[in-house]
């Protein structure tokens, strides 16, 4: 699905980091805090008292119960911790202003690498590598080798990477192209085109590529986005999808649990899914739109959004028979479990990095 | 007992050493801290061009760009599995016209470029198997091993593989076959027949960042070599037992530990072993294959390594590598939050390195790391020369697959980002800067007897202590806190001392370097202080180097306990140091006490101190005085500070030209997590070290165009 010998290329530092905040909102927190006062950090109690929840307090015990290490991976070493097992762990991550706490037995890691190491094939991808990565994980977090707090996915099943493939050859089929534009006051923000071939995503173009292959854009993104699709599909493959939309509206709807969010800012154009494919169609299906029309309803004073939607709900109908629905193919809804993840981080207001 | 007083001190800014010198006979060398080719000094400044990621049409007007950078050198790894093509089979340009290393060469030497080529075989470059062929990687007699006799494999995208093993014989035979086919290019080309002037044996030789003390390497090969390291550091298997506690039959007998058991110091010796044959392993690994390259007919030039981020945890020594090459010196990726780091980084190679130098300064980024912008290269640049680089390699300089940030496009154009490295270029040439000289009274001796006792103590397996470092933390975080039987955790404490003393050093304002403890002693006696833990085991060789230095005059702060054991644990008379300082360094407040006590009875230089302590400040002088001054924020807000001189001074803004003066005091203004850089005017006249004030109107006026008292931006 990840092709070894992915090309990378047209993003500069700001586009990148833009594109990657959205999944890992921390991240802006890592590039940007402030330094550190002295070569060896450490923290006690009192001091973690006045500050703000970051990073994950990590505790290695024996086997014995002994605690060998604790350690917060942004604060340092943490003095005299008092701790009473994984129940208490989420009181010890507050208590420490840590956004995470982990305990590890003693050789856990060793133990991962190496069952890593057996169970890897020559022939696996990264993104199965990281299937049989996380499988492990789960392994050793239930055999009591691993706890951590908080769980936001603990109840989601892993998927084989057969089922990946499946529900990425609905997304992006072979020899087609998905593009990804977003702006913020008028500008574009960040963009990628990915290109699936021979099965694997082999291309992850940036604004640089996009906006070269465009040429000059009006400046209107709601009438801009054709021509982004259009280039793309010359200088590419063939658009499966595109989404375009403003960086704020995805920031939110990437949080937003509800499963109709996606289809109300569909319907009201705060974002622009163009070439809309199937299986968009499908997950912005009856339900969703009966979530639109509860809302526009009420946004526009009694008027019937199903009404005008009504054509699009019939196109509905009609192809589910045609297409898996991911959430079936993988055992889970991914965007309702990427909004649990991202909800215990809150939006920032963007900070564009220094030039 | 105080040293010397101040105006009996020897000046620190004085002729190298022998340590500058390189080991051999070559045609092209190393001397006043630059490349001696014919009679040219050329500094090491370069910039990184890929040539087999740009079209062919691009590399005329890339290599352009770079020599309109000021750049003398450009450097190009050498991929192996990008030119191999089948088994055996290799591209340099017949098929595809941009793997025409030669072609490339050639052009460089057209355009007056020096070249710098790094053929690996491990280059990473963020290359699929980091640039082996996929043969390599998955031939199970290459494949270094963990305890269990798995491949050990590096999680790094684009695809997890199985790194290869430095033991490996068949491995190190791959290797002489390629080194034989890039000889074919590159040995005609070396100068003066052609531009490669510098050549780098490997990369990071980390074992592939899987360098956790228990990950690897149990190949075969490598076991063997571990029997044979015992017989060469033993002598005899009566003396490994006696060392070990134990009653092997013969070297055969002694297993190699597969994870850390020990409770005792004297259970210790066995995994301290484990840890020095780690860099054993890698350094004979590397002078392996630099013996492969020279008889592949690369030689006559010096040779570089490079070590990644996270040094201090890692299986290697600048001193030990500088046995296998003559340039060593750190890569350097860092974003401006991580000041501390930089400067740690860099004043542990201008303390221990023959010349502190970056081959590889990080100009953008791999996607896969910790996003940077131009702001944070730069940054790191300055800071890095502000407490002493010498030179870099800008890398990537052209832009190409899997990066972003490179001044010059894919197409060999230069981006707005470019001006500011022309600018930083010519003003390192100008002043001549790698001839300058940092002043350092205080050394901070690194013990690496107790780094590899926190490698074999980490408790986070394959995230070594070096991998911790390199994402933010330090080498010691994931260290176990048992005391083994000592009076303390070791293993965590003598990182502490240190970083106490830094932190005390910083704030007080006195310039101090890193010496690695294995350091050549003249490292030792540039120094009037040196300060280094100690606990109840030591290096008898360390211990005996400071002594010596403490003989001839050096003050020797140690502690908090006189060493008593050997690092075999064995029983040892250590010498009570002359001039010794025996302290107990638990707290901040220790360490600031005994600086200030050192200062005092000392009389310790405190050159162009600033106020607010915020602000950092270093001054680069030669024969003739000061001649950069760096004033360093690495706040999140402006600072607006003072700077104490020696005398009356005037100043150039090296970016923005600024003219800047003072009688006593500079005063100015330093933006949030910015670096400035100082160039003073009028240096033949500018005052010297000892602060004897110069009467401005004796310096040619005709120098000053602006600037009134104190001109603050």
């Amino acid at each position: 699905m990840i092709s070894p010998h992915l090309r990378f290329e047209g993003f500069d530092a700001r586009s990148w980091t833009n594109l990657l905040s959205l999944f890992a909102p921390g991240l802006r927190d890592r590039v940007e805090g402030d330094p550190a006062d002295t070569d060896a950090p450490e923290i006690d109690l009192r001091e973690a008292r006045s500050e703000v929840a970051e990073g994950t307090l990590v505790i290695v015990r024996a086997d014995d119960g002994r605690i060998l290490r604790a350690l917060h991976t942004t604060r340092g070493r943490v003095r005299d911790l008092a701790y009473d097992g994984p129940q208490d762990l989420e009181r010890v991550a507050r208590a420490y202003a840590a956004r995470r706490a982990l305990e590890l037995r003693e050789g856990v890691l060793d133990e991962l690498a190496e069952t890593l190491a057996q169970r890897l094939e020559r022939t696996d991808d990264y993104a199965t590598q990281w299937l049989v990565l996380a499988r492990i994980i789960r392994e050793l977090t239930s055999s009591g080798k691993i706890h951590a707090w908080p769980r936001p996915v603990d109840d989601v099943p892993i998927p084989t990477s057969g089922m990946v493939r499946r529900a990425l050859d609905i997304v992006l089929p072979d020899e087609h192209a998905l593009v990804v534009v977003l702006w913020e006051d008028g500008a574009p923000w960040t963009a990628v085109a990915l290109r699936r071939r021979d099965g694997a995503v082999d291309l992850a173009a940036g604004p640089d590529l996009i906006f070269r292959w465009t040429g000059p854009l009006g400046g209107d993104w709601r009438r801009d986005h054709r021509v982004v699709a259009d280039a793309v599909a010359r200088a590419v493959a063939p658009v499966h999808v595109g989404l375009f939309a403003e960086a704020s509206q995805i920031r939110a709807l990437l949080r937003d649990p509800d499963p109709g969010a996606w289809a109300r800012a569909v319907a009201v154009r705060d974002i622009i899914v163009h070439p809309t494919p199937p299986y968009v169609a499908v997950a912005l299906g009856a339900d969703a739109a009966r979530a639109v029309a509860r809302t526009t309803s009420r946004w526009l004073g009694g008027f019937d959004a199903l009404k005008p939607l009504a054509p699009f709900a019939s196109y509905v109908r009609g192809r589910v028979g045609e297409v898996g629905s991911i959430t079936a193919l993988l055992g889970f809804d991914p965007l309702r479990a990427l909004a649990r993840s991202l909800a215990e981080r809150p939006v920032r207001d963007p900070q564009p990095p220094a030039k | 007992m105080p040293g010397p007083r101040a105006s009996e001190r020897p000046r620190a800014v004085r002729a190298r050493g022998p340590v500058d010198q390189p080991p051999r006979a070559l045609r092209v060398d190393l001397r006043d801290r630059a490349l001696r080719v014919g009679t040219r000094s050329v500094p090491l400044l370069s910039g990184a061009v890929h040539y087999w990621r740009l079209e062919r049409s691009a590399w005329r007007p890339a290599l352009e760009s770079l020599v309109r950078l000021g750049l003398p050198i450009v450097e190009t790894y050498v991929p192996w599995g990008v030119h191999e093509t089948g088994p055996g089979e290799l591209d340099f340009g017949r098929r595809d016209a941009r793997k025409d290393l030669g072609a490339f060469l050639d052009l460089a030497h057209e355009l007056g470029l020096l070249a710098f080529v790094r053929p690996g075989p491990h280059i990473n470059a963020e290359l699929t198997f980091f640039g082996l062929p996929e043969r390599i990687v998955y031939d199970p007699a290459c494949q270094a091993r963990s305890p269990k006799g798995s491949p050990v494999y590096l999680f790094f995208p684009p695809v997890m593989f199985p790194v290869p093993s430095y033991a490996s014989a068949r491995f190190h035979q791959e290797v002489g076959a390629w080194f034989d086919a890039v000889g074919e290019i590159v040995a005609p080309r070396l100068w003066p027949e052609g531009p490669v002037a510098l050549l780098q044996v490997d990369n990071e030789a980390s074992f592939y960042f899987r360098d956790g003390a228990y990950c690897q390497d149990y190949h075969p090969d490598a076991l063997a070599g571990w029997h044979a390291f015992l017989a060469d550091r033993y002598g005899s298997v009566e003396a490994l037992n006696t060392a070990h506690r134990a009653a092997y039959p013969a070297f055969e007998g002694c297993a190699a530990p597969v994870r850390f058991d020990a409770q005792s110091p004297e259970a210790l010796t066995l995994h301290l072993d484990w840890a020095a044959y780690h860099e054993a392993l890698i350094a004979g690994a590397l002078g392996k294959m630099r013996a492969r390259m020279e008889r592949a007919g690369m030689e006559g030039v010096p040779f570089v390594h490079n070590l990644p981020l996270g040094d201090g945890g890692l299986p290697l020594s600048v001193p030990g590598l500088e046995e296998v090459a003559e340039l060593v010196g750190f890569d350097y990726y860092h974003g401006r939050r991580e000041h501390r780091t930089i400067k740690r980084r860099t004043l542990y190679l201008a303390g221990t390195a023959r010349i502190p130098y970056a081959p590889e300064l990080g100009v953008g980024a791999p996607p896969w790391f910790t996003p940077l912008a131009h702001a944070d290269s730069l940054y790191c640049a300055l800071c890095a020369l502000a407490f002493g680089l010498r030179g870099f390699n800008l890398y990537m300089l052209v832009d190409r697959d899997r990066w972003y940030g490179a001044p010059i496009d894919a197409a060999g154009a230069a981006r707005p980002e470019a001006d500011a490295w022309r600018v930083l270029v010519g003003r390192l040439v100008e002043v001549g800067f790698h001839r300058l000289e940092r002043r350092a009274e205080v050394a901070l001796v690194v013990p690496r007897e107790y780094q590899r006792l926190s490698r074999a103590t980490n408790l986070l397996g394959p995230i070594s202590p070096a991998t911790v470092e390199a994402i933010g933390g330090t080498p010691v975080d994931g260290c176990r806190d048992d005391d083994l039987g000592f009076a303390g955790p070791v293993q965590t404490l003598w990182f502490r001392m240190l970083a106490r003393f830094a932190d005390a050093l910083t704030d007080a304002g006195i310039p101090y370097v890193y010496v690695d403890g294995d350091a050549d002693p003249a490292r030792l006696a540039d120094h009037r202080v040196l300060i280094t833990p100690s606990y109840e085991y030591a290096s008898t060789e360390r211990w005996q180097r400071v002594c010596d230095a403490a003989r001839e005059g050096s003050t020797l702060v140690y502690g908090p306990t006189m060493p008593a054991l050997d690092a075999e644990m064995l029983p040892h008379a250590f010498e009570v140091p002359r001039r010794g300082r025996r302290v107990l360094i638990d707290t901040a407040a220790d360490a600031a006490r005994v600086v200030a006590e050192l200062a005092e009875a000392l009389e310790l230089a405190r050159p162009f101190r600033a106020t607010p302590t915020l602000l950092e400040t270093t001054v680069h002088e030669d024969e003739h005085g000061p001649r950069v001054l760096f004033v360093v924020n690495a706040e999140k807000h402006a600072l607006d500070g003072e700077v104490a001189l020696p005398g009356p001074l005037d100043f150039v803004d090296a970016f923005s030209g600024e003219r800047l003066s003072g009688d006593t005091t500079l005063r100015l203004r330093v933006p949030a997590q910015t670096v400035r850089m100082l160039l003073v005017d009028a240096p033949d006249a500018a005052p010297t070290q000892t602060p004897t004030p110069t009467p401005r109107a004796a310096r040619p006026r005709a120098r000053r165009t602006s600037g009134g008292k104190g001109g603050a931006s």
